[in-house]
């Protein structure tokens, strides 16, 4: 032990020996540093994301997109009929809870949006931009069981709440509840009339497009996709816990049944659904994952090599020292904390990398600030993986006999 | 003659160096092609992303924007979209040489003819006559319609494979929606990285469409509007668009010169000016004229995601050519004596350098071929983790040169101080 601090100088002096080879390690160490805690920052980023309450029964939600293939779906009545026996026939298999139809789902960007303000009050959209997006969702009464919404005001759309398609009154509406803080503040929105509609019941928010801010999710729901049932896409099925995989299994084969002529895109669970949302975000962030396992398998071998390059150079000095009585763990440890220098000069210019990068990275992507905890879980890292590659080296040359000594003075 | 034979001399001791330390060598080539291969691939996506689609007249063909939204409140920037009058104003202007208004729709598609009720989902163009001869879309049997108001189609290649299995379909007729329409014009395969005509919306990288359909067809059809769409009245649907302040239409001019292009913006600002005159435009008058390049560039095609992990991977490069440094360092190390005795016999320090060169070229080379590999590897890698960007994943030739050149530089580069090293030996202090 005393022999490892007793030669720090002499550690340095050897290391500026090797100026270029150690020089080069360390510049390698820094940028994998660097890399190491940006990646992981990416990666804990979108698991934070993807990890956000969607405000819905995720896991028992089943999704069908689908659309008609065929010209007699132009006849809208026709068209009805067939949605509203798929209706049924999905809502008698087993397992299932309630089944409903939308033009769009919660969890995406845009979509379907229209500007919303009191019907007296247009100047509220001025004040506040998001009111000029409110996602406008069609829906059929069982949106809300289907989905799991939970109903904090009033009550959710009813059958009566679907108008006769020529109709020009004013359509019933339920809004979430950051869409009733937008425009009513903490007062009761029931009753009240904006220029989509007259709102009858609020819901909790639900995760309608996770790129906008939590307490933004405003959105809108109306009775009149069977109106427009053309642009009725999803039908949503709520499953009972456990049932999944079987229910899942028949829904084309029910669907198909009631009318051939149709394409089935997908079927999905909604935590499907949000996992698609982050698709890319995971691949980049996996993407860099990879990156990270090449470069440690890159500077390992760089490791290896610089200690490898480091026992030819200096096989007699170390012969000298076993003659002079060090032991073959003093050896070892010498060569070891010698390494252990390096990567520790490495990691502090890592430090000043991994900041840059970051900066760099922020240009094209979002990603968090680094923070001290990652900077030393990634350098606990490289120090593992230097270890392992330098301990064949550092081992051989401990194994120098004291007979080298004599053979080259 | 001299200069061969010392070339092939030195690549025998290159030869032999390599057979001495396979182990040493075989780790300097394998990094040197994964850095290089992942650089090369991130490089091929961000060209593909980044590339001129139509570089015979991209200077020639203009995007429109106009500024006609009708009240002041939303959109106070100039719109890619337009509403079907000022898109007929555009189509009625004789100063382009072509010009082409559309909106992206879809169908289901089968040959009216087969007893098979399949339908293929088909993407839609719905577009006037002009399209065609403004984009250069490539014909491989028939013409574009002519008129906007007929029921004829042109089909892309792909279609014409999955229901005419690829044969001469002009005259055929396909039953779209429920609506016969008879094929007049088969195209070719036909790429365009980026899809220049419809970069918005994230479909820059979309394929080329299926169905190309004329324009007041598909009106008349109600054929839906499956791009962006904006207005500030309800309508039942793209029938009821015509007279209607819905915003739907992008529009493409061709424009020879920079006369013509004035006298086209005149043209637009023009017809805003006789809008604002009857009150019609509340919002002041711009009218932007804007050319493939600038238009893609606007559009901001280029994935964010893909320049970050770029950066990651020169990055990684510059840690891959350290490594191979170090490594050929210390292989120059351990053959000093061989130089020594080499130069002892009468190499001078020039051949010692130009030995050293070959060998390091060599390797670049053989690293480089292994880096062709390896990009397409990554290529596939990456189309694995991020899907969107299947149809950008192409190795151009000249990737596939700047590939090997690359793995040359760095090999050369990587043994550089290496090689400096090596010369400075003493004769002397080696043979002792």
């Amino acid at each position: 032990m005393n022999f490892a601090t007793l030669n720090i100088k002499g550690l340095i002096k050897s290391l500026l020996l090797r100026k270029f080879t150690t020089g080069l390690l360390i510049l390698q160490l820094a940028i994998t540093l660097g890399l190491l805690v940006n990646s992981a920052i990416l990666a804990f980023d979108t698991r934070e994301k993807m990890s956000k309450p969607t405000g819905l029964d995720d896991e028992n939600i089943l999704i069908v997109s689908t659309h008609p293939t065929s010209g007699s779906y132009r006849d809208l009545d026709y068209y009805r009929s067939i949605v509203n026996e798929d209706l049924s026939k999905l809502n008698q298999l087993p397992g299932v809870n309630s089944v409903s139809i939308t033009n769009q789902l919660p969890i995406r960007g845009r979509g379907m949006l229209s500007n919303t303000h009191d019907i007296d009050n247009p100047e509220q959209e001025k004040a506040d931009k998001y009111l000029k997006d409110v996602k406008y969702t069609l829906a059929g009464e069982h949106l809300a069981e289907a989905m799991g919404f939970t109903i904090i005001e009033g009550r959710f759309l009813n059958k009566s709440d679907e108008l006769d398609f020529d109709s020009e009154a004013k359509n019933n509406i339920v809004i979430t509840e950051s869409l009733k803080k937008g425009l009513y503040g903490d007062e009761s929105a029931i009753g009240r009339e904006t220029n989509n509609g007259i709102i009858v019941g609020v819901i909790k928010d639900i995760m309608l497009d996770p790129t906008l801010p939590r307490d933004k999710q405003y959105g809108l729901f109306m009775n009149t996709i069977m109106k427009y049932i053309f642009i009725g896409r999803f039908y949503v099925i709520n499953v009972e816990p456990g049932q999944m995989a079987n229910v899942r299994n028949q829904v084309s084969d029910t669907i198909l049944a009631v009318q051939a002529e149709r394409d089935i895109f997908d079927v999905f669970t909604m935590s499907e659904h949000l996992k698609n949302f982050y698709r890319d975000d995971q691949g980049l962030s996996d993407l860099f994952l990879l990156l990270c396992g090449l470069m440690i398998f890159v500077t390992a071998i760089s490791s290896y090599a610089y200690s490898q390059f480091h026992i030819s150079r200096q096989k007699k000095y170390i012969g000298i020292r076993r003659a002079l009585g060090a032991r073959k763990q003093d050896i070892l440890l010498y060569v070891l904390t010698e390494n252990w220098l390096v990567y520790t000069i490495g990691c502090a210019l890592g430090l000043v990398m991994a900041l840059g990068f970051n900066i760099l990275l922020s240009q094209y992507i979002s990603l968090s600030k680094p923070d001290m905890m990652l900077f030393l879980l990634a350098s606990a890292v490289i120090f593992v993986a230097g270890t392992l590659a330098t301990w064949i080296p550092a081992v051989k040359t401990s194994n120098i006999p004291p007979v080298i000594a004599t053979r080259t003075v | 003659m001299r200069s061969a034979s010392m070339l092939a001399y030195n690549l025998t001791l290159a030869m032999q160096s390599f057979k001495r330390a396979p182990s040493l060598y075989f780790l300097v080539v394998l990094t040197l092609s994964i850095g290089v291969g992942l650089l090369c691939a991130n490089l091929a996506l961000v060209n593909s992303m980044a590339s001129d689609p139509i570089p015979e007249k991209s200077e020639q063909l203009f995007h429109v924007s106009m500024n006609t939204w009708p009240n002041d409140d939303p959109q106070a920037e100039p719109f890619h979209i337009l509403r079907y009058r000022e898109a007929m104003k555009i189509v009625s202007s004789d100063i382009p040489k072509n010009s082409a208004v559309f909106y992206a729709s879809g169908v289901y598609a089968r040959d009216s003819a087969s007893p098979s009720l399949k339908r293929f989902d088909s993407s839609v163009r719905a577009t006037t006559p002009g399209f065609f001869s403004l984009t250069n879309a490539p014909f491989a049997y028939g013409s574009g319609f002519i008129k906007s108001s007929v029921m004829e189609v042109v089909i892309g290649h792909e279609l014409n494979q999955k229901i005419f299995t690829g044969e001469n379909s002009v005259g055929k007729v396909l039953e779209l929606d429920g609506e016969l329409l008879t094929i007049v014009g088969v195209l070719k395969p036909w790429r365009l990285r980026p899809l220049f005509y419809h970069a918005t919306e994230g479909r820059a990288f979309n394929l080329t469409d299926d169905i190309y359909a004329p324009l007041e067809t598909s009106i008349d059809l109600g054929w839906s509007i499956h791009a962006r769409s904006s207005s500030t009245v309800s309508y039942k649907g793209v029938k009821f668009t015509r007279d209607r302040d819905v915003f739907y239409l992008q529009a493409w001019v061709e424009l020879e010169n920079s006369a013509k292009k004035q006298a086209f913006q005149y043209y637009l600002d023009n017809y805003s000016q006789s809008l604002k005159d009857v009150g019609e435009h509340p919002l002041a008058i711009r009218n932007e004229l804007r050319d493939v390049n600038a238009w893609l560039l606007e559009q901001n095609i280029v994935d964010q995601k893909v320049l970050a992990f770029t950066l990651a991977s020169v990055l990684f490069l510059c840690v891959c050519v350290f490594n191979a440094s170090s490594l050929l360092l210390s292989r120059f190390h351990s053959a000093k004596f061989e130089v020594g005795l080499r130069r002892a016999i009468g190499a001078s320090n020039k051949n010692i350098l130009m030995q050293g060169i070959t060998e390091s070229a060599l390797l670049g080379v053989i690293a480089g071929l292994l880096s062709l590999l390896l990009s397409w590897l990554f290529l596939k890698l990456s189309i694995k983790f991020l899907p969107d960007l299947e149809n950008l994943a192409v190795l151009e030739p000249k990737l596939l040169l700047l590939g090997v050149l690359l793995a040359l530089v760095t090999a050369i580069f990587s043994a550089l101080y290496p090689l400096y090293r090596g010369t400075r030996y003493t004769i002397s202090a080696e043979l002792k």
